[in-house]
């Protein structure tokens, strides 16, 4: 069967990212790792004696609630938000394994087919990592993303999985990078915010080069419809996956009263707006130089 | 959960609505308009939809057993998860 232009031009797309899947592989390969036997985990934490998340990047840094907080109960804060980020990424993980799993090998695809078993695989042993923290030492906070609509076309279900993914590493990637240079922390957490960031660095340089070859690809054949479509779906991609750094359950581990209404007034305090819309910068720059987004979300900062 | 309660709620939930859709006329949007057939809701903002509900109700919203059917409209939303009226959210 004869392909269309779209097929064309995704080939040629795929076969510009050549190089880069040559590269990534073989830093891959030589960074591969036994998640069994690369940290040695401690047999408890004191949540209240030492610091889990970076004291500046907690969900109420800048507002008056947490100047109003002594300093255990910062800890134990930072504490639970360390979970609740190892959490984020379990629920993260899932999916995207679930999504790179289903696309291994797809015809279309085979050109990146090398490297998508090295993502699986990292991020298989990532999840090992955050769920070891987790069960050991706290617990998985849940998650509020559920799935009922109808999967789209194959060309956006591709686009669309590949950008959250991208979106989604890019955040992650800014608590990883600064917390595993925090001396501040546990040895424990910056392990684990190391670990993720060495490995994340390659997967955010193949998503930003994957993405703009779909994109350049696709869109195309996407009308204003569409266009406007996936958007609006992307930017509310991006409002719901910083929401969820605003958790109510953390809160209320904490031993903070009225988590629900903390987690509303830190979303919309000024220094968290401008908390995410810093954290956000490079991913958004990215998303907008493409032309996949024609401005920054308004919702979110 | 008093009929004041209730009221709240829907406004609260009114105005998210409204939010997220900015190009829509509040005049169309009714107590029953149903939000996802009419796509003003999409899965992607259930985190945020759920997160507003429980601060309303003050309490968690069980998540595991949800559909679409839940959040149909305004309507039912409030009934189900704010004044209890309705019992779907256990079966």
């Amino acid at each position: 069967m004869k392909q269309t232009p779209m097929q064309d031009r995704l080939a040629e797309a795929l076969g510009s990212l050549h190089d880069t899947i040559d590269r990534l592989s073989e830093l891959s390969q030589r960074g591969y790792q036994n998640p069994y036997e690369s940290v040695e985990w401690p047999a408890a934490v004191c949540p209240e004696d030492d610091w889990f998340s970076s004291p500046e990047l907690l969900s109420l840094y800048g507002t008056p609630y947490f100047d109003r907080l002594d300093e255990p109960t910062r800890r134990r804060l930072a504490f639970h938000e360390a979970a609740n980020f190892f959490s984020l990424n379990i629920h993260g993980e899932k999916s995207l394994m679930e999504g790179l799993a289903a696309r291994l090998y797809r015809k279309d695809l085979l050109g990146v087919a090398r490297y998508l078993h090295h993502f699986l695989d990292e991020e298989n042993k990532h999840s090992i990592y955050f769920g070891g923290f987790c069960t050991r030492y706290a617990k998985i906070y849940r998650s509020r993303n559920l799935k009922f609509e109808a999967v789209p076309e194959r060309n956006l279900d591709d686009f669309l999985f590949f950008t959250k993914t991208l979106i989604f590493e890019e955040v992650v990637d800014h608590y990883n990078r600064l917390q595993a240079k925090d001396v501040r922390l546990h040895s424990i957490a910056r392990f684990i915010n190391h670990n993720h960031h060495v490995e994340e660095t390659r997967h955010l340089a193949f998503g930003r080069r994957l993405v703009a070859a779909l994109w350049t690809a696709c869109s195309p054949d996407w009308d204003d419809g569409v266009r406007s479509d996936l958007r609006g779906y992307l930017e509310q991609f991006i409002a719901t996956s910083w929401r969820e750094y605003y958790n109510p359950d953390v809160y209320a581990d904490a031993g903070l009263p009225d988590p629900w209404q903390l987690a509303e007034d830190a979303w919309a305090s000024p220094a968290q707006r401008e908390h995410r819309r810093v954290a956000s910068r490079k991913c958004i720059g990215f998303l907008i130089s493409t032309g996949v987004l024609e401005g920054t979300p308004a919702d979110v900062f | 959960m008093s009929s004041d309660g209730a009221a709240t709620a829907r406004t609260a939930l009114r105005e998210w609505i409204l939010t997220k859709n900015r190009d829509l006329d509040q005049r169309q949007l009714a107590d029953d308009t149903p939000l996802f057939a009419q796509r003003y809701l999409r899965s992607v903002h259930l985190p945020e939809l759920i997160l507003l509900v429980e601060r309303l109700r003050g309490q968690p919203v069980d998540v595991s057993d949800l559909t679409a059917g839940h959040f149909r409209d305004i309507h039912t939303i409030v009934d189900l998860f704010i004044t209890g009226t309705n019992d779907s959210e256990s079966t």
